[in-house]
């Protein structure tokens, strides 16, 4: 598997708080989802990794290049694609105006291809029919797309998205995932998320971060074997429960060290994140 | 199957409490005036007008303020404040647009109009905290020893019911200009026209009272009942517009809705025609007489007292200064000698009002022998030309001659009037109006000034570096010839017992 | 990266503030004419008039750098100095056009040295530029435009009380320091655009230029 993007003693403060702590990973080609509670650093990864904040400490290189030079970050950015968390807009653009404008900073000069890929990242996210209106005219979730076709716009070799599903309806979400799952062919894709769906239906990997660290790295299927056996059910709530809830049925589903004679049932990569974030809870109150 | 329960709310909703009323605004207003009263504007605005204020007060007036003036004087600082406010109003007042909120605040209980008028109620704190600065900065003029006068209230509103005014103006401007950038440009244009240059000026009377603060001041106090400024007036006229600000920006926010907002215009818009009319009446006719009464014949309005044998002459708001005034003539009078010594002298106070306030109008020289003019203004450099003006009665008998001398009593007259002084020779620097002690030069006086040739000043300054005591005592004994018309400088010098002069001088070189 | 600066020069002429801009220029103008109807006022009015509309000038300047787009287009190859740089480069014939404008308003006889005021308003104008650019640089922001404009109101009226008399920036056509206050404003001039060029650069380490 070829190493796409990798990263060690990744470290940044603001003030006393270490918003990355030592984060050291590796990318490959596919979706690669990330997980984690608010505040755990997922956001501030992403943003060193797109080279929109640079690091305190540490190193990382992308699809071969070094972005602690200049001409380096450079290269890197002429093949990256960046959705930030809150993208920001010209209100009085139309979506193919501001699109065409990103793509202008991304140094696609030759208009008329230029054009062309913009009008085919706008069809690809479902907007080719609204390109000639403006922002402020669109909803929401249409704004979303526009953000994501100024990511996609220029073919970039690693697309980085923070948080590309919020605020979606259900359908326009199973849209985006679609799209992704077809941007990550071929492409290192890095996604954060808070929808654990996403992640179990399109990553090939799975990162959790906690606190300005990764505390796990491996496959969805992985994450979720984290819950083998951890999870039961029952019609009261147990003590060795770290999470519990009634379900529709009336009875309780568990997440936690289950008593002698539990009836075990499947878990699913929810509870494996669970699991992983207890854990590294517990880790925090041990050191 | 899932049920879902939707309990009843246990908080009592806002209808139930009525909170859309008076109780909603009021609320709504104390957010408003907390968050407006911690803004960097704000917060800003004081922390510089506040400095300002104390760093200048402390040495205001020489420590001897006349407090008819010390109450305008609060009114410069609120100037800057009331930018600062405006500036924090506006913006308070277009947070729900800027943040996209008005839809959504469009759907709360208080309609547009009350939120806007709690962001009117959320300026009170700070023009009560205006209010406060100014009645303290008031107070410790007040209550500097050497403080005479009366203030008036009406001066000291100005201040505050200008931050009102300028709150006001920047909540309505923010309903009608949802731009950030209305109220900075709109702030340089107030710059422009009512603070840095082009306010108000020369004449008081008319157009001048429509700016917020007029302040005409020339160099001399007048007695409180010759200022003829209307502030009564103008405080009324200034809370009139407040106020018709405050009421159109809620009218403005309401759509025109709301009968008792119209009637708050109403009634502000006859409050700033009244006040706007009555105080551009100019001077009236008995202010006039008053001021050429109190100019040209003042003995008829002032009140004498006595001290050491002298009579000291002043109108009613100055008279505790006497003391002050005997202070000088005593110490003028211990270095001449007899009959100077202990001559009674009369020490009048003399303004000239008739050209209005902010005129420097000279006083003409006394003629009368033995009187000596005191100006309103005291302290700092108002005393070593008091000072002068004594020496030169003393010494030639009246102010209008002191003010002809030319030949060597000017010696005698100039030691006299800084002799007694801790800082003699850094006195007369400061009496000269070139701040000089070498050369020829004039030397200010409350009236006419004198004048000091270079010789003279040779031999003043000669006379200033050796001992006082030794000089007095040869004064003393040489007075009659030393104070004889004539006498050289060359004369007076050798009689004091310092060299002369290089080359013989006299004033018509 | 020819092609890219012409290709960028019409999308980036959208995104100028262009109202903030023409607010302040019409208030710049206003005052100048202000000076030019009024009855007799002295040459100090003139060049108040002139250092408050250089003033507005800057104030609508502050806003050339907000960018609400600023994070959608925060990775991107093309340098941030290039970006802001081609602002500037497009807002400066009108404002150049606007300032010339002002100055013919104001009456010849009572126009204070025309370079010497043109340099102060470079001086202010730049003065703004600088600290949007360090705003941009300092905080994640979209929209520093509002408070730098803050500060330069702020510092316009607590500067003339606060510089030391050697350091005097404000003086008029007569007095014997205006060349010397001059050569201050020069320097100031001078330092902001030095300051504007360092911060614009995207820094590769925080808290390194």
């Amino acid at each position: 598997m070829t190493i796409t993007v990798s990263a060690s003693g990744l470290s940044l403060h603001y003030g006393r708080t270490r918003a990355l702590d030592e984060v050291g990973l590796r990318l490959s080609p596919g979706v690669t989802g990330l997980l984690g509670p608010n505040g755990a650093g997922k956001t501030t990864l992403l943003r060193v990794l797109a080279t929109a904040v640079p690091a305190d400490r540490g190193a990382f290189t992308v699809l071969g290049h070094d972005p602690g030079t200049v001409r380096g970050r450079q290269e890197v950015r002429r093949r990256l694609g960046y959705l930030p968390q809150t993208p920001g807009f010209h209100p009085d653009f139309t979506a193919f105006a501001f699109v065409d404008y990103v793509a202008v900073l991304k140094e696609l000069t030759d208009r008329r291809a230029r054009h062309r890929e913009v009008r085919r990242v706008l069809e690809e996210v479902g907007l080719g029919d609204v390109r000639g209106r403006r922002i402020k005219k669109l909803s929401g979730g249409m704004r979303q797309r526009v953000a994501l076709a100024a990511a996609l716009v220029g073919d970039p070799g690693f697309l980085v998205l923070d948080e590309p599903t919020v605020g979606l309806d259900p359908e326009q979400r199973m849209r985006f995932r679609e799209l992704i799952a077809g941007a990550g062919e071929g492409r290192t894709v890095l996604l954060s998320t808070h929808q654990t769906e996403d992640v179990a239906m399109l990553c090939r990997r799975v990162l959790v971060m906690a606190a300005g660290s990764v505390r796990f790295d491996g496959t969805p299927a992985e994450l979720t074997a984290r819950a083998a056996g951890r999870v039961w059910r029952s019609d009261r709530r147990d003590a060795g429960a770290k999470a519990g809830w009634r379900t529709g049925t009336g009875e309780f589903r568990q997440v936690g060290d289950p008593p002698e004679g539990a009836e075990l049932v499947e878990p699913t990569l929810e509870d494996g994140y669970l699991l992983v974030l207890d854990g590294a809870v517990d880790a925090e109150v041990a050191a | 199957m899932n049920t879902v329960v939707v309990e009843e709310s246990p908080v009592p909703s806002a209808a139930a409490k009525g909170t859309g009323g008076p109780r909603g605004v009021a609320a709504l207003a104390r957010f408003e005036a907390r968050r407006l009263l911690t803004s960097a504007p704000v917060v800003f605005s004081f922390a510089v007008y506040i400095l300002w204020t104390v760093w200048r007060t402390r040495s205001s007036w020489d420590g001897f303020p006349a407090l008819q003036d010390a109450d305008r004087a609060t009114q410069g600082g609120p100037l800057l404040v009331g930018l600062g406010v405006l500036l924090a109003a506006d913006f308070a007042a277009l947070r729900d647009r800027r943040r996209g909120t008005q839809e959504w605040f469009g759907t709360l209980v208080l309609p547009a109009g009350r939120r806007t008028a709690a962001h009117l109620l959320a300026l009170l704190p700070v023009v009560l905290l205006t209010a406060v600065c100014v009645a303290a900065q008031f107070t410790w003029e007040a209550l500097k020893p050497g403080a005479v006068g009366h203030g008036s209230p009406a001066e000291l509103l100005v201040g505050p019911l200008t931050v009102l005014l300028l709150g006001a103006a920047g909540v309505l401007l923010a309903r009608l200009a949802a731009s950030v950038w209305a109220a900075p440009l709109l702030g340089v244009l107030y710059l422009f026209f009512l603070v840095l240059g082009t306010g108000p000026s020369g004449d008081t009377g008319g157009t001048a009272w429509l700016y917020p603060v007029v302040s005409t001041s020339g160099n001399s106090p007048f007695p409180s009942d010759l200022l003829g400024r209307p502030a009564a007036w103008h405080a009324l006229y200034l809370a009139g517009v407040a106020l018709c600000l405050a009421f159109l920006a809620v009218l403005v926010a309401a759509r025109g809705r709301g009968v008792s907002a119209r009637a708050g215009l109403a009634v502000a818009l006859a409050m700033a025609l009244t006040g706007g009319v009555a105080q551009s009446r100019g001077d009236s006719a008995e202010l006039l007489a008053a001021r050429e009464r109190a100019s040209a014949a003042p003995e008829k309005e002032q009140r004498c007292v006595t001290r050491d044998g002298s009579t000291y002459c002043a109108f009613d708001e100055w008279v505790p200064r006497a003391d002050d005034w005997a202070g000088v003539v005593g110490r003028v009078r211990s270095l001449a000698g007899d009959p100077a010594r202990d001559r009674p002298l009369l020490v009048r106070q003399r303004i000239e009002a008739r050209y209005g306030l902010d005129s420097d109008s000279a006083i003409p020289a006394s003629t009368r022998r033995h009187q000596v003019t005191v100006g309103t203004a005291w302290g700092g450099n108002r005393v070593p030309e008091f000072s002068a003006a004594v020496a030169g009665v003393l010494v030639a008998g009246s102010e209008a001659a002191a003010a002809e001398l030319c030949d060597g009593r000017m010696v005698t007259v100039m030691w006299l009037a800084v002799g007694w002084e801790d800082d003699p020779m850094g006195t007369l620097r400061r009496v000269r109006l070139d701040d000089s002690v070498e050369g020829a030069a004039v030397v200010l006086a409350p009236t006419d000034p004198l004048s000091m040739t270079a010789g003279q000043t040779d031999v003043v300054r000669r006379l200033l570096e050796k001992d006082r005591d030794g000089v007095a005592a040869k004064a003393r004994a040489h007075w009659d010839e030393l104070t004889s018309p004539g006498v050289t400088t060359a004369r007076a010098a050798e009689l004091l017992g310092v060299p002369g002069p290089e080359k013989a001088d006299s004033c018509e070189e | 990266m020819r092609g890219v600066t012409r290709d960028l020069v019409r999308p980036v002429a959208r995104t100028v503030p262009w109202r903030a801009l023409g607010a302040a220029g019409g208030v710049g103008l206003l005052l100048a004419a202000a000076v030019r109807w009024a009855d007799g006022p002295p040459p100090s009015t003139a060049l108040l008039a002139l250092r408050c509309a250089a003033l507005t000038g800057g104030l609508g300047l502050a806003s050339l750098l907000d960018d609400p787009a600023r994070h959608t287009t925060a990775a991107v190859p093309v340098p941030r100095p290039v970006r802001q740089a081609l602002r500037a480069a497009l807002v400066a014939p009108p404002v150049a056009l606007w300032w010339a404008a002002v100055l013919l308003l104001v009456p010849a006889d009572l126009r204070p040295p025309a370079a010497d005021v043109t340099l102060e308003a470079a001086a202010v104008s730049l003065l703004a530029c600088a600290g949007a650019a360090v705003a941009l640089r300092l905080t994640e922001g979209t929209r520093p435009g509002r408070a730098v404009a803050g500060a330069l109101l702020a510092a316009a009226l607590t500067g003339p009380l606060l510089l030391p008399d050697r350091w005097t920036l404000l003086v008029q056509p007569a007095d014997p320091r205006w060349a010397a206050s001059h050569d201050r404003w020069a320097g100031l001039a001078v330092a902001t655009a030095v300051v504007w060029a360092l911060s614009a650069r995207e820094p590769l380490r925080r808290g390194r230029p």
